[in-house]
């Protein structure tokens, strides 16, 4: 389906990728269902609360450097605004940059929820404008005015003739779409469709769409090899830089699931390449991901020459843990950009992978393809494991770890692990997106995975003496018990 | 008020509902909202026997909209009993409920007739902040479970420690608990010590409620008092130091009836117990002339400490909580009630700006700001020196530390001096 920038909001992931939050098997049905097209979603008769689109859209928006978020909302949901303070705050320090930015809700109340609030929205705007001279507004909608049909749109053209800065709507809300991911694409929406320019010249720079920029001095350095700067975004980005985005030589992304949807629209509406490979984690993602970099800015002898240094120097250390890792069984509860990736990374760890399970799935991304971690995942992975579509399930994930009791669960949420904890299992919360990327983060990974599993004092104490509030009954059934019949 | 919320110091009527819910040990909440309102709701609080996302949801997407959402909450109910193992389901409602209008009430009378222990509470995020939703689940809890019990002369109900909206409520509650347990009496707080549904049902039996808050919990008073004939202590404020701590005490021992000898022997405990220390370290912690910004407990029983018994100089004092206005006479005066010093110029503000201007007027005479991670970028603009007292508090980790009673007040100082 063809990016269009020019309509004030982005189709859901449903619509647009077919994407689903449910779905239990394996892995050759479910890329076999991906591309004959026959995959349909499994809704849950039962089910623990899961996540909206808000909180994505909203959040990286809010990484941009002196903008101003207005939450047109109840105040419930801008619950984030103290930790997006905390973390503007503290990852503009570590870049000896400022942030100025502000997250502020319109505080809807129940007469708003009668009487509509597009009045005190464009007075919120105004007076915003007027405290913080933010270079860019971003008005955020929410249940409450997709319900009652708050026109915001219509308050957004008015205010662009008042006020000398862009503003733009996310639509993002939460009844719209289970894929919370979906709150990515309306952020780079607003983005693509308000802020990015047409390019006036090319500079020697890679857009590198992640979270926090964790690795940045490290892949800046990385990239000095083949005469490119990285540009990272959303967090710590200006308007200005952002404007810019069609200026780079080509766009890559930590995570496919995050990437999507800007990487296309820049491809598509700007011409500027986008990177489509597995991910830099693990060794294969981050030769695979490097080559074919140097393929899109014609870098390809110095690629070659910086895997062969490099490999050098980690492979021999890398092989060597991978001994004591040798049969270890592990189960996985991530979003889709990382499960396929780090199973594929355990994989190359020689540890086996007996159930993962994904947030959700994206049947395609938007330049039509399978994600290219299934694809390889089908040729390469060494068994066809178990495999589960769940919004961050929590019942559904206990279950599995109670019948299959594997070594480790890994997950990318903080709320999922604490459970697997409390049931006894050791859990490493990959909270890092650069974890395990590049050599240096596969060996790191390597080394904290053997640490967990080595000192399970804690999980071994704590779950002596912790009730989880999941009857027996419940540990006795399929974990996809309560997963209706597909949709016809 | 003002609808202007740049960074809320609360959370929605759900939020607070949730506080409460997940408090009480053995309580499934389920939410009939949106899918992503357990995680913003959760924020901020601490997950125990369940909370946040692991609770059920009925995650209401655009089919609940427009077609309504009861036979939704109906199977995520029964699914709830089948797999959650709790002692009383609470249905928490959100925005979308509540705006399309479903029966909630009839659903859960369904469930009621079979003998489920289950409960709603209508809590949608746009009927008022993390209080209302406190004070509305306390009222359905109480409404509900109780039953008529014997009288227990030596037990006592204790409100008004917001769960997580004080940022030290565990340590308060303990430090508060510690203090009537040495009494001789015994504690209901629902949310401690493993306290459950069966603390609720008995609560009707205590001797009286204390109520430490100046606004909160009018309506739960109410019906302790024409359904079971429980009688209200209100202090105003959390009390903080020897001086507030030893009156609250006594004005408690005499609506108890306590034994004057026991209870004057408890307090003299209890002051040599803080003055020792204090007596250790003097002319550690400065002079300062003060702002404090937070909410009503806080900023009340913050001020009295350390006027009352730091000799330190109050010059503003800012109330962030969406008190109703025919509370803020009361409040002012209760600031204001001070047996030494000057009296600060008191100040009911929500919003974050224009609490930084208040905070400007006072910049060449305050040397001490006491507030939230928000006041902090104030207090750093400004350079004054910045401690953190109320919520949000995101720069620290809190377990269960508290400034209340007498012990917490040397904590209070600790973290005053190492500027915590």
């Amino acid at each position: 389906m063809a990016i269009n920038i020019d309509i004030p909001d982005v189709g859901t992931r449903e619509s647009r990728l077919g994407s689903i939050t449910g779905y239990n098997g394996d892995l050759h049905d479910l890329v076999n269902k991906s591309q004959c097209g026959g995959l349909k979603n499994r809704d849950r008769c039962f089910s623990q609360s899961s996540s909206c689109n808000a909180g994505c859209a909203l959040g990286q928006l809010s990484g941009i450097r002196d903008i101003a978020i207005i939450n047109h909302a109840p105040s419930g949901c801008s619950a984030i605004a103290p930790d997006v303070n905390v973390a503007n705050a503290q990852l503009s320090a570590k870049r000896g940059v400022t942030n100025s930015t502000v997250f502020i809700g319109t505080d809807m109340n129940e007469k708003d929820t009668v009487f509509g609030a597009t009045k005190s929205l464009r007075d919120i705007v105004i007076e915003t404008y007027k405290r913080y001279k933010p270079k860019a507004v971003f008005i955020g909608t929410s249940c409450v005015t997709g319900i009652i049909g708050e026109d915001v749109d219509s308050v957004v053209e008015e205010l662009k003739k008042e006020l000398p800065i862009p503003i733009a709507a996310v639509h993002c809300e939460g009844f719209r779409s289970r894929i919370w991911a979906s709150g990515f694409d309306e952020c780079d929406h607003a983005v693509l469709s308000t802020i990015v320019k047409p390019a006036k010249t090319k500079r020697n720079v890679i857009n590198f769409k992640n979270f926090f920029e964790s690795a940045r001095e490290e892949i800046i350095d990385i990239f000095k090899n083949f005469d490119v700067e990285p540009f990272f975004l959303y967090q710590n980005s200006t308007v200005e830089e952002l404007s810019r985005l069609s200026e780079s030589l080509a766009t890559v992304c930590i995570c496919g699931t995050l990437g999507t949807y800007l990487g296309n629209g820049l491809e598509e509406k700007f011409g500027v390449p986008y990177v489509r490979t597995i991910n830099p984690l693990g060794i294969t993602g981050f030769e695979t991901w490097l080559r074919e970099i140097g393929n899109v800015i014609n870098k390809g002898t110095e690629v070659e020459d910086y895997i062969a240094r490099e490999r050098e120097i980690y492979i021999p250390q890398i092989d060597a843990i991978k001994k004591e890792l040798k049969g270890l069984r592990a189960v996985l509860g991530m979003g889709p950009g990382y499960t396929f990736e780090v199973s594929r990374v355990l994989q190359e760890l020689g540890v086996e992978v007996v159930w993962a399970a994904a947030w959700h799935y994206d049947k395609k991304y938007d330049n039509g393809k399978v994600p290219p971690a299934l694809d390889y995942l089908l040729e390469n992975s060494p068994n066809n494991f178990k495999l589960s579509i769940a919004d961050q399930q929590n019942f559904e994930i206990l279950n599995i770890l109670n019948k299959y009791k594997p070594d480790i669960y890994f997950s990318r949420h903080p709320g999922t692990t604490v459970w697997a904890i409390k049931q006894g299992i050791p859990a490493l919360f990959v909270a890092d997106e650069y974890m395990i990327f590049g050599y240096k983060g596969t060996l790191s990974f390597a080394r904290t995975l053997l640490d967990t599993l080595k000192n399970r004092s804690f999980e071994k104490n704590l779950a002596a003496r912790s009730k989880l509030p999941y009857t027996d009954w419940w540990y006795k059934q399929e974990n996809g018990k309560f997963l209706r019949e597909e949709h016809k | 008020m003002g609808k202007c919320i740049e960074n809320p110091r609360t959370s929605c009527a759900l939020g607070g509902a949730l506080g409460v819910a997940s408090g009480i040990e053995r309580v499934i909440p389920i939410f009939h909202a949106g899918p992503g309102c357990g995680l913003q709701a959760s924020i901020g609080q601490k997950t125990g026997y369940v909370g946040g996302i692991g609770c059920p949801s009925t995650n209401m997407f655009e089919k609940e909209v427009v077609f309504g959402g009861t036979q939704r909450l109906r199977e995520t109910i029964e699914g709830s009993l089948e797999v959650m193992d709790g002692d009383l389901y609470v249905v928490l409602t959100g925005c979308t409920a509540g705006i399309i209008g479903d029966d909630v009430d009839s659903i859960v009378n369904e469930f009621k007739t079979k003998g489920v222990p289950i409960v709603s509470i209508d809590s949608s995020g746009f009927k008022g902040d993390t209080y209302y939703g406190y004070e509305a689940t306390l009222e359905a809890l109480v409404n509900d479970l109780a039953t008529e019990h014997p009288k227990e002369e030596k037990t006592v109900n204790l409100f008004g420690i917001v769960p997580h909206q004080d940022a030290f409520w565990q340590g308060n509650f303990e430090e508060i608990i510690r203090i009537l347990n040495k009494l001789g009496l015994k504690v209901n707080t629902f949310f401690t010590e493993h306290q459950g549904i069966e603390t609720i049902k008995k609560s009707s039996g205590a001797a009286l409620n204390i109520i430490l808050s100046p606004w909160l919990l009018k309506n739960l008073s109410k019906i302790y008092k024409d359904r079971f004939g429980v009688d209200t202590f209100r202090y105003s404020g959390l009390p903080i130091g020897p001086t507030a701590t030893s009156n609250f005490i006594r004005e408690l021992s005499q609506k108890l009836n306590l034994d004057r000898d026991f209870v004057e022997k408890v307090i003299e405990e209890e002051e040599d117990y803080v003055y020792s220390h204090f007596e250790k370290n003097i002319g550690v912690v400065s002079n300062y002339r003060f702002i404090i910004v937070g909410d009503a407990n806080t900023v009340i029983g913050i001020t009295k400490f350390l006027v009352n018994d730091y000799s330190q100089v109050p010059l503003l004092a800012v109330i962030t909580d969406d008190i109703p206005k025919v509370y803020h006479e009361k409040i002012e005066n209760e600031v204001k009630n001070l047996e030494y010093g000057r009296k600060p110029k008191v100040i009911f503000e929500i919003d974050k700006w224009k609490i930084g201007e208040l905070v400007r007027e006072y910049e060449d005479e305050a040397t001490l700001l006491m507030g939230s991670s928000f006041e902090k970028e104030i207090g750093d603009e400004l350079d004054i020196f910045t401690t953190l007292v109320s919520s949000p508090i995101t720069g620290s980790f809190i377990i269960n530390k508290g400034y209340a009673g007498y012990r917490g007040c040397l904590t209070f100082l600790e973290d005053l001096y190492n500027n915590n």
